[in-house]
């Protein structure tokens, strides 16, 4: 077990990361842990066991700080993101069971190639925002239930009404994402996200809103497994949320939309890189 | 649902998690302010806060389980309810 020396250097470079992720997980939605545990792995030697529990704590943190605004603004479909949530647990309990069972460096291989096909889906996405125009209010689409939902957005002027459909599938997709979470101290927005808005018809910042809101839970839910086993390193893992909480509030009152979509694309690249990285290792 | 409507609700959940985000901070600076003094309460104060702030999400899903059972939305309420008993379970396990 690495012993973590908290140095003033180490403090404030943990700090000074935890503003970064924070900012980041605020004001993209997604990519908290994908650079966390990679960082804490890669620059700080932390075994990965340790890096995705701490990476799970600092989930929670971005989460609880973002959803208190998106709820207030209406942008999380709380109905939506209360059922994913049963699913979503399920699979994080699983994912955190199992990697607590396996050798680090299958967790670590596993990770390595989850961020593949990551690199590639913020490439898309951040293209795909660069081009269009996103004032696209939602296609009519299922027919009515209990998770319909609008929220007001500012980039129109206006309420944009969606309805919400393949809630069965969708739970389905949501064990998978919560599993990825715990098994590799990932948010699961990655996933959850790309499949609210193709599959649920919810429109994109409804389902980052509400993808961010169910993380909060099925992080939890996995960081308690960890917690229970002693994984959890407490010094460095304090000075994180001191960090991410400071970097999330910043990003929630400083969100620059257009730069967000060119700042996806190059983490898109870093992404990558990490990637290549951690397979080496 | 008299007296209890959507925007109350959201406020509820709102505070709920910057209480939970706050408390644990407190604790966090309290917990490095004791380390750093010398003071042997500084890692249990660290450990509350992280605690603090895992229980966010379990408190939020608490008053979940409150505000659609007050709004009479069951369905909802039993949602809610089941995630509050996987967050037992995943304490337990």
């Amino acid at each position: 077990m690495t012993v973590f020396e908290l140095t003033a250097f180490n403090f404030s470079s943990l700090i000074l990361f935890g503003v970064f992720i924070g900012l980041l997980g605020s004001a993209l939605g997604v990519g908290g842990g994908i650079f966390m545990v990679p960082f804490l792995v890669l620059a700080l030697k932390l075994p990965i066991h340790q890096a995705v529990a701490a990476s799970l704590v600092a989930i929670v943190a971005t989460s609880s700080a973002v959803a208190a605004v998106n709820v207030e603004r209406g942008l999380a479909n709380i109905r939506l993101g209360i059922t994913l949530e049963v699913t979503t647990a399920l699979g994080s309990i699983a994912g955190a069971l199992i990697a607590s069972r396996i050798p680090g460096s299958a967790v670590q291989f596993m990770f390595a190639l989850m961020l593949f096909p990551v690199s590639v889906l913020m490439f898309l996405k951040g293209r795909h925002s660069l081009n269009k125009a996103p004032a696209r209010s939602a296609p009519p689409c299922g027919e009515v239930s209990d998770f319909d939902s609008s929220f007001f957005d500012p980039a129109v002027e206006d309420h944009t009404h969606y309805r919400v459909k393949n809630m069965v599938p969708a739970s389905f997709v949501s064990f998978f994402a919560g599993s990825l979470s715990g098994l590799l101290g990932i948010g699961g927005g990655v996933v959850q996200v790309p499949v609210m808005n193709l599959l649920c018809c919810v429109p994109m910042k409804a389902a980052a809103a509400t993808s961010n809101f169910i993380i909060g839970v099925s992080a939890a839910a996995s960081a308690y497994v960890y917690f229970r086993r002693g994984l959890i390193p407490l010094e460095l893992t304090a000075v994180i949320v001191i960090g991410v909480l400071l970097g999330s509030f910043l990003g929630i009152y400083a969100m620059y939309r257009a730069r967000a979509e060119k700042l996806q694309m190059a983490f898109s690249a870093i992404t990558l890189l990490v990637a290549v990285k951690m397979l080496m290792k | 649902m008299a007296g209890f409507n959507d925007k109350q609700f959201a406020k509820l959940i709102q505070r709920t998690l910057l209480g939970g985000v706050f408390l644990s901070l407190f604790l966090l600076f309290l917990g490095f302010g004791f380390t750093l003094a010398g003071a042997p309460a500084g890692g249990g104060l660290l450990k509350a806060g992280v605690l603090a702030l895992l229980l966010t999400p379990a408190a939020r899903v608490a008053m979940l389980i409150y505000g659609y059972l007050r709004g009479g939305e069951n369905y909802f309420a039993l949602a809610s309810f089941v995630v509050l008993g996987l967050l037992a379970v995943s304490l337990l396990v």
